[in-house]
């Protein structure tokens, strides 16, 4: 069972994840602007505190993130494509 | 190389099933305008780009595009699941269902498997990036019509951030474009081929 905890936190990271790679998509097209690339590490720094806590409540986000060293937490259920992991 | 995360880049939550539906919806999935034809579309137009700045919108594009392959999946997935046999003859999804059960299968709403034919790869650097752009806005018109045949709000959700999407990387290839002209001789763009040809461009 899903606890407010998990869920804000991925809700959390979901929405800096959208507003970097919206960042990631502009600075593509335009890489010599400064305002945008200021603003991309500042999600980023934000980005690691979330990713951080998530993967040391909620679970492992990629392979290289498997924090525990005495269980794969990686192929932990459920899997993103299940009701209860959204 | 792809790394994956293990986590949908939107949320899906459909509390109810309705294989219907999952069978128009799978169009995104393994039809002429869906994400599996966009993100094989973008990562291997790549390849021939003379300009980094498209090279990456190309990369960075096609990624989101498996990220969104995925999420109609889990839409597809949650929409098949714990089906009745006579959910299964309502939903007239026996002929889907014959042949993969509710397994997940990139297919067309009219049955028609994925075909890489839906896919253009002309190494022409104005080509490639004009079928993106048209690309972009039929993905769209698949997601207005998915919308108007769908009720349910839970799905309806996760369809309008897709369809949002499709909008928004239509306005990077709109850049992309702009951003191969300006390489060009703007008497000319057609002069030669920045894909393939050396010393393509303004002199």
């Amino acid at each position: 069972m899903e606890n407010n905890n998990s869920k804000s936190c991925l809700a959390r990271l979901r929405a800096i994840d959208f507003a970097l790679y919206e960042t990631v998509l502009y600075l593509d097209a335009y890489p010599d602007n400064a305002e945008a690339l200021a603003y991309y590490h500042r999600m980023l720094t934000q980005r690691k505190a979330l990713v951080a806590e998530y993967e040391q409540n909620v679970g492992p986000l990629t392979v290289c993130g498997n924090v525990s060293t005495t269980g794969w937490d990686w192929i932990k259920n459920p899997w993103p494509w299940e009701y209860e992991a959204n | 190389m792809w790394n994956y995360e293990k986590k949908l880049q939107y949320p899906v939550k459909i509390k109810t099933p309705n294989p219907k539906l999952a069978q128009i919806i799978i169009s995104q999935l393994g039809g002429p305008d869906g994400e599996l034809a966009a993100s094989m579309r973008y990562l291997h137009q790549r390849y021939a780009m003379p300009y980094k700045e498209i090279t990456g919108i190309l990369t960075d594009v096609g990624t989101e595009e498996l990220a969104h392959l995925e999420m109609v999946a889990a839409i597809l997935y949650q929409l098949t699941r714990n089906l009745s046999e006579d959910q299964i003859k309502q939903g007239g999804f026996e002929t889907y269902f014959v042949d993969h059960t509710t397994g997940i299968y990139p297919i067309a709403a009219s049955g028609v498997p994925f075909d890489m034919k839906y896919v253009g790869i002309k190494g022409d650097t104005i080509a490639d990036l004009q079928e993106d752009l048209a690309a972009e806005q039929k993905a769209r018109v698949t997601y207005d019509n998915i919308l108007r045949l769908c009720d349910d709000p839970d799905v309806r959700d996760p369809i309008k951030f897709l369809r949002e999407r499709e909008i928004v990387h239509a306005q990077r290839f709109g850049d992309a474009l702009r951003i191969a002209q300006d390489h060009l001789d703007s008497r000319n763009f057609y002069a030669c081929n920045p894909s393939f040809d050396k010393a393509c461009g303004k002199k």
